[in-house]
């Protein structure tokens, strides 16, 4: 009997973990207490918080429980992930709930989440420096776009060995957006350039709209056509959207169908990160290069917004060149706070929302650009 | 292998730099693009309007064409004169038309004494009656 009850405790979790299982077991309440208490972006790191846990539970390896045995439940669902299936349908559902009307009334905004993609290149440079791989160098890249689901799916075609990282590093700098955009764009402007007023948008026509995402699939897929699966999703939902005779389907898919993605996403990007898999030196650099991107990201796009106003005679405010990042809508939020904080009558949400539209198009591009460099 | 040399090694500038051009003519193309749209849709759907007004500036040069002479004595011209002028009017007009119609197309015209020259094809039997109200072009007095 007592064989059978020490044979017992020696398979349990306790027997079992060591201390890099816990050091993720703190990793994963660190961000289940970011998502509820801070509700630092709750809908992403609260499934991943409790997916960090449930994948930091040991096991004896071999009976098909564990995200990376073959046939277990947790491998079938991560499969969503590894073939890039979960950042298309999330991309189908972030179509239709985008409303683009403050990107086709302000098209020069879209420059500003154009210059924003410029920290994916730098830190492409980065990571080939630090000895990465060219294709990790090119996922860990992706990380500047702040776009987790694109993070995810250029790395599950490129490194899927590094999708845990990468996937916890690209939400976790998105979260920390309050704490990392803030003292950037404060250190590259100035109190008037922060005070500039933009002029309000004009009405955009329902026609205009309907217009948008088939111009943007042909304009976009043809020159990147390997950003199809992402972009080809996110103009078909945003048609959803604005056609205006599907509401059944653009309900479903701004609801139900983001939000299952979203739960399996997280989850499963959780679990992924085993002790073992995850904490490994390249971790560390994949985070300390996914901060560098984040931080190079968001400064390109105020300098450019610098730049362009030294052309421009109406200007903008500079500090929506950090909105050019695609981290929707966490970095409108904080330029418009900012504004605001600088002259309690700037609001720039609005104006925010369509550098934040744009990043979006903008790293998708970049993903397929990317990955098009590897086929 | 680290550093520059694992750049240059694994063609990291080209990436880079190709990369970054790519990305912004796509999204400086697409802006061009959305920058458009409002205006070709303007433009379609102003497409007839504009052969009205391109009707009209034809016609009105065409009364024009004729006015000079006609009007350099500040006399009510002759119903012949009338006709010729009254006719490209009357013809922009799907028949039966009402009597404002024409008036109202004279006046753009700055024709002058529409009111006295209308009531002079009327009373010529130019402008025939249909008793509701409207009018027709009587085409053979009126050629």
């Amino acid at each position: 009997m007592s064989t059978l009850l020490y044979q017992f405790l020696t398979n349990t979790g306790y027997f079992l973990a060591d201390y890099r299982h816990v050091i993720m077991l703190i990793v994963g309440c660190t961000f289940l207490y970011l998502g509820t208490a801070k509700k630092y972006e709750p809908l992403l790191l609260v499934p991943i918080g409790f997916g960090i846990l449930v994948g930091n539970i040991p096991f004896f390896k071999g009976f098909g429980i564990g995200i990376y045995e073959a046939n277990s439940v947790l491998h079938y669902l991560y499969f969503g992930v590894t073939t890039g299936v979960y950042p298309s349908i999330v991309f189908l559902g972030l179509g239709a709930m985008t409303d683009f009307s403050s990107l086709l009334a302000q098209p020069k905004l879209m420059l500003l989440g154009a210059a924003a993609q410029m920290g994916i290149y730098f830190t492409l440079l980065g990571a080939l420096f630090m000895g990465f791989l060219p294709k990790e160098a090119a996922s860990i890249a992706i990380i500047g776009g702040a776009d987790g689901p694109t993070s995810i799916f250029l790395t599950a075609k490129l490194a899927p060995h590094l999708i845990g990282p990468i996937a916890i590093a690209a939400y976790s700098y998105m979260a920390l957006i309050p704490v990392i955009q803030p003292p950037i764009m404060k250190l590259l402007t100035s109190e008037a350039e922060r005070r500039i007023r933009m002029p309000e948008p004009r009405d955009v026509s329902k026609k205009e709209k309907i217009i948008f995402p088939i111009a943007g699939v042909l304009l976009c897929c043809y020159l990147a056509p390997t950003a199809l699966p992402l972009l080809g999703m996110l103009f078909l939902g945003n048609f959803l959207k604005e056609c205006g005779v599907v509401n059944r389907l653009a309900n479903t898919a701004q609801n139900a169908i983001i939000d299952t993605a979203t739960i399996f996403l997280g989850f499963t990007v959780g679990g992924s990160t085993q002790a073992d898999v995850f904490l490994t030196p390249k971790s560390l650099g994949i985070f300390f290069l996914g901060s560098v991107a984040f931080s190079i990201a968001t400064a390109s796009g105020v300098i450019f917004a610098k730049i362009m106003n030294l052309f421009l005679k109406h200007k903008i405010n500079p500090l929506l060149g950090a909105a050019g990042v695609s981290a929707v809508p966490g970095s409108a939020r904080e330029v418009h706070l900012m504004g605001l904080k600088a002259d309690p009558h700037n609001f720039l949400l609005m104006h925010g929302m369509a550098c934040n539209s744009s990043g979006v198009i903008g790293s998708a591009i970049c993903a397929g650009i990317l990955w098009s460099f590897f086929i | 292998m680290y550093g520059f040399e694992n750049i240059t090694a694994n063609n990291g500038w080209a990436m880079a730099v190709v990369g970054a051009t790519i990305v912004f003519l796509g999204l400086v193309a697409l802006s061009f693009a959305i920058s458009q749209i409002h205006k070709i849709l303007e433009l379609w759907e102003n497409r007839g309007a504009r052969k009205e007004r391109q009707k009209e500036a034809s016609a009105a040069e065409q009364a024009q064409r004729i006015q000079g002479p006609v009007y350099k004595t500040h006399h009510l011209p002759t119903v012949n004169d009338l006709v010729s002028i009254y006719r490209p009017l009357a013809g922009q007009l799907k028949e039966p038309f009402e009597l404002s119609q024409l008036f109202e197309i004279s006046n753009k015209m700055n024709l002058a004494h529409p009111h006295l020259s209308i009531k002079k094809l009327w009373e010529a039997d130019v402008l025939i009656a249909q008793g509701d109200g409207s009018f027709t072009w009587n085409k053979q007095k009126g050629n």
